[in-house]
């Protein structure tokens, strides 16, 4: 058990210290079990050293590692998915401070540290989180160097600053790399980390839903355009469309949504954009309307949005082309599409019903019908609120004749339920209306309470046109956004005290606010989002060439030439400074340095003398031969050395040279402790 | 003649036993034409050893006691009306000696003692108009006591800087102390040291000093010495060019005791405590007794070659 102690006493502070700062990141998303056991563990490992305990046996460590496994089972109600088994490697990484018997288990825990440093970017990519995690690596690096310093070494400091300096150096590689190393995808996918409850918008609509969302403070997407952003009120961002209705809520029809994309007409106006968007846990993506896109990890769908092939599990960035007066789907509906684009169930909101009926006679034309419908929001005393009176049964004809307060998804809903009774193809189409602009990045910001729901019509000749009845009700929210919308009720964030956004009227704090998302916004844009496509592109503007055997020897090369140059910056030449004769006191000071026989500080070159001729005995007559030249040049002489003294001192240092050992002999005990100073203070 | 000096470190070992070290820097201290302050406890035989020194060298000696009502008439002498030849007759002062003991400095007031500071510093006296040279060679030993500290005037740093070296000669050996009270009485001891070095010898060996070499070198490593108090925050001030002369004095001196004709950074080390310590103060240390360790700080900071 006596091995335990022989992790230098310095190394294992810092290994702690280092434990402590990789775990801190994870410790908020896991149970407070987990920091006690760390306490634990640490405690018991520092008795170890101080030789009080002894290490665990077998059997508790058995039994260690199936409570553990436990604890996991019972914290996360599996053993697999990301969350379980980052935990459970978090465990491990504590309990094998109890098996860390020799340098070498020290070392695996530090390994190990470094990757689990790396596993806490699974569950956040900040710049907060980045800039903590540098600190991280700095102290595991200072724990890699207090591991090699000698037991006797009691400086914490100076593995800091070694492991500082080791880091200053690789920066120029870390560039290098961060440009040109590879993206790869996950060879695995990685489920979404925390449980995948995220705020958002869902495939399924019911009344209220949309009304919940727009609570939430939290950031949807961001987007920048190329060139000006136009004016809030036309930016209807599309996410999915909404085609079954069950009596109840809205839906998407899988059988339309697997059909294949339409032909696009790119001829007309176009804006082009960019969209980072916030890890959803979907496919779907944020569009303009008629947009396209050239990134091969998306694909237009039937119902001209875009779609992620994979769903977006992490921060997702893309450009895309949108044709904002292109007609889409101008040709007749296939029958099979009209049909279920005009499905409604059987039962259920007999008024509504009637009403679309009396409009059909009324109104032989579709468009005609659908300015009707429209007409009847804006007349009708209409009420826009997020907090709807609950609805029965019959929710369509409740709201649409008795209690009229609803917010998008009641307007939306109900007009495609009237225009689909009166025998017109319509959907509803969510998404997110409006934003944000930072005027400091140029870009929009789109939040959850941006959260939208309008009404797609199909029309003979015009193909799907969409229509809001919201803006009928409640224009201000198309044009200045739900907070003005709804500032009458005062029921903007009522629930999000701690939102910055609900503080807009304080002109510093947004500016602090805005300047700050503006940061993040660039580090996503710049940094996390710099895979891909946007590699690709960097690499052929260039290097003229996107191919992987050309960019792979440009990263050697760089990679070679920074080390190279970084090497031959250390083994530099001393530079020459000092006359001839300090020199090559200087190269008999760093040559006697390995053998730990160095001039002591201060030390003159009598005394050195004696001290050597104590060491090295049987070298004794080259060692005076030397230093007799060495005083007879440098004091002795009355006019300073000429060429040939210089020759002459350079071949006493090679002759000496050639007769010191070139290392330290095993049974030296010659290291003098006492300087030339103290020997002198007896005689006093 | 060397051998002669070697005699003379000899003699004076005979009487104050196991200093070795504080005799050779007080004979440094003579060569280099310095004068030498010794700072002791009293009964550590800071006057035996001035004696010693005066009966090697052949000198005259006078023990100044200095008291608080000691004037400075006492110290350089005074005229006298004589009556038989009617005319004020000059009756010079103990200062009137080549080895003068000023035993107690401190508890003179600032008056008298600069009186002494005066003579030491000209060479010379100056009394009722008249300017009396003092006898060459001429050598003060100050003595001054640590510890009772009440009453006294304690030297400014000005004052401190006329004297080449500061010394402590600490208690002795247990040896030493030994065959000190085995021995015979002191007074007895002196009585028999004999003049070893005449006047001539010692103004001729005083000569030999400044022809010791000091090599370029050798010269950078007392200039990077100074320059170092000059530019540390360690010390209050850095030391004055007079310092550095001194240093190398002395470092000389130092050589030719040692047989030498050039000096090595070595002799420089050897005499850089007591030329430097009573010169140097810390920052941080207002008092200002912390010249000794300052001195070793500085040895060991500055690269000998």
């Amino acid at each position: 058990m006596s091995a335990a102690g022989l992790i230098p006493r310095n190394s294992l502070a810092w290994l702690l210290t280092a434990q402590v700062v990789v775990l801190l990141p994870h410790l908020p998303r896991l149970p407070w079990w987990v920091a006690l056991l760390w306490v634990g563990c640490a405690l018991w490992r520092v008795q170890i050293q101080r030789m009080r305990w002894h290490s665990p046996g077998i059997l508790l460590k058995s039994a260690a590692l199936v409570a553990i496994l436990l604890g996991v089972f019972l914290t996360q109600g599996t053993l697999l998915g990301l969350d379980a088994t980052v935990m459970f490697l978090l465990l491990l990484f504590m309990l094998k401070l109890l098996e860390m018997h020799n340098p070498r288990d020290a070392l695996v825990v530090v390994y190990l540290g470094f990757f689990i440093l790396a596993t806490a970017f699974l569950f956040d990519q900040g710049i907060p989180l980045t800039l903590y995690q540098c600190g991280s690596l700095l102290v595991l690096v200072a724990a890699l160097v207090g591991l090699q310093q000698s037991a006797g070494r009691n400086d914490p400091a100076r593995a800091l600053r070694i492991g500082g300096v080791m880091l200053l150096q690789a920066i120029p590689l870390l560039l290098v790399l961060f440009i040109f190393f590879p993206r790869l995808e996950p060879l695995w996918s990685v489920n979404m980390p925390g449980g995948s409850s995220k705020t958002g918008l869902s495939d399924t609509m019911s009344p209220a839903d949309i009304a919940n969302l727009a609570r939430s403070p939290e950031l949807a997407f961001r987007a920048s355009f190329d060139g000006e952003i136009p004016p809030l009120s036309t930016l209807y961002w599309r996410a999915l469309t909404l085609s079954r209705f069950d009596g109840r809520s809205w839906s998407q029809d899988r059988l339309l949504n697997n059909l294949p994309a339409l032909p696009l007409d790119t001829s007309g106006e176009s804006v082009e954009y960019r969209v980072v968007a916030g890890a959803s846990g979907q496919h779907w993506v944020y569009s303009l309307r008629g947009a396209t896109t050239d990134n091969p990890a998306l694909r237009r769908m039937h119902d001209f949005n875009l779609q992620s092939i994979a769903p977006l599990n992490s921060t997702f960035g893309y450009r895309a082309r949108s044709y904002v007066n292109v007609q889409m789907q101008a040709e007749p509906l296939s029958k099979l599409e009209r049909a279920r684009q005009l499905e409604l169930p059987q039962q259920g909101d007999p008024r509504a019903r009637e009403w679309a009926q009396a409009l059909r006679e009324q109104h032989p034309d579709d468009g005609d019908l659908v300015q009707a419908v429209l007409g009847y929001f804006n007349q009708q005393p209409f009420f826009y609120t997020l907090k709807p009176t609950p609805l029965g049964e019959h929710s369509n004809d409740e709201f649409l004749f008795d209690t009229r307060r609803g917010f998008c998804e009641h307007y939306a809903g109900a007009m495609t339920f009237v225009l689909r009774a009166a025998g017109i193809p319509s959907r509803i189409v969510a998404g997110y209306q409006g934003g944000e602009v930072n005027e400091q990045g140029g870009y929009v910001l789109v939040h959850q309470f941006d959260a939208h729901v309008w009404v797609e019509v199909w029309l003979a000749g015009r193909g799907w046109v969409s229509v809001d009845p919201t803006f009928q009700v409640a224009p201000e929210r198309i044009e200045q956004g739900l907070e003005e919308a709804v500032r009458g009720e005062g029921s903007f964030l009522e629930d999000s005290y701690l939102s910055g956004s609900r503080y807009r009227g304080v002109t510093w704090l947004n500016d602090a606010r805005l300047a700050w998302d503006n940061v993040n916004y660039q580090w996503q844009l710049r940094v996390l989002n710099f895979k891909g496509e946007e590699q690709m592109g960097l690499f052929r503007r260039w290097l003229g060439t996107a191919d992987w055997q050309r960019v792979g020897m440009v990263v050697l090369g760089l990679a070679g030439g920074i080390m190279l140059l970084q090497a031959m910056w250390w083994l530099r030449p001393q530079r020459m400074n000092g006359s001839a004769q300090q020199r090559v006191w200087k190269r008999l000071d760093q040559r006697l340095a390995r053998l730990r026989l160095q001039a002591l500080p201060g030390e003159g070159p009598r005394a050195w003398q004696q001290r050597l001729q104590v060491a090295l005995p049987a070298q004794r007559s080259v060692i005076d031969s030397f230093f007799d030249e060495f005083v007879r040049q440098s004091y002795a002489a009355t006019d300073s050395a000429s060429k040939a003294d210089q020759q002459q001192l350079q071949q006493a240092l090679r002759a000496l040279f050639k007769v010191i050992p070139r290392k330290r002999p095993a049974s030296a005990s010659y290291l003098l402790q006492d300087g030339p100073l103290s020997s002198r203070d007896k005689s006093l | 003649m060397k051998d002669a000096l070697k005699a003379a470190q000899d003699a004076i070992d005979q009487v104050v036993l196991g200093k070795s070290h504080a005799v050779k820097l007080a004979l440094t201290c003579i060569l280099a034409k310095g004068h030498l302050l010794i700072e002791d406890l009293p009964g550590m035989g800071k006057t035996t050893l001035s004696q010693a020194l005066a009966s090697v060298l052949g000198m005259s000696y006078q023990r100044i006691q200095f008291t608080s009502d000691l004037l400075p008439g006492d110290i350089l002498g005074t005229s006298v009306f004589d009556r038989n030849s009617g005319q004020f007759v000059f009756h010079p002062g103990p200062i009137f000696a080549e080895l003068v003991l000023a035993d107690e400095i401190n508890r003179a007031t600032p008056k008298s003692q600069s009186a002494l500071l005066e003579a030491m510093e000209e060479g010379q006296v100056t009394v009722d108009g008249a300017t009396r040279p003092l006898p060459d060679p001429f050598f003060v030993i100050a003595t001054q006591n640590p510890v009772s500290q009440g009453g006294t005037f304690a030297l400014p740093e000005s004052q401190l800087d006329r004297f080449l070296m500061r010394l402590s000669l600490g208690y002795p050996s247990e040896k030493a102390e030994k065959s000190l009270l085995l021995g015979d009485d002191r007074r007895a001891r002196l009585d028999r040291v004999e003049a070893i070095l005449g006047h001539d010898e010692l103004r001729r060996l005083q000569a030999l000093v400044p022809q010791v070499n000091a090599s370029e070198a050798l010269v950078d490593y007392i200039l990077r010495l100074v320059n170092h108090t000059r530019n540390s925050d360690v010390c209050a001030w850095g030391l004055s060019p007079r310092a550095s002369l001194g240093l190398l004095a002395a470092a000389r001196a130092w050589a030719l005791l040692e047989q030498r004709s050039y000096v090595i950074p070595e002799d420089v080390q050897a005499v850089l405590p007591s030329v430097v310590s009573h010169r140097l103060r810390a920052a941080n240390d207002p008092a200002g007794h912390g010249g000794d360790s300052l001195a070793l700080w500085l040895l060991n900071e500055v690269p000998a070659v």
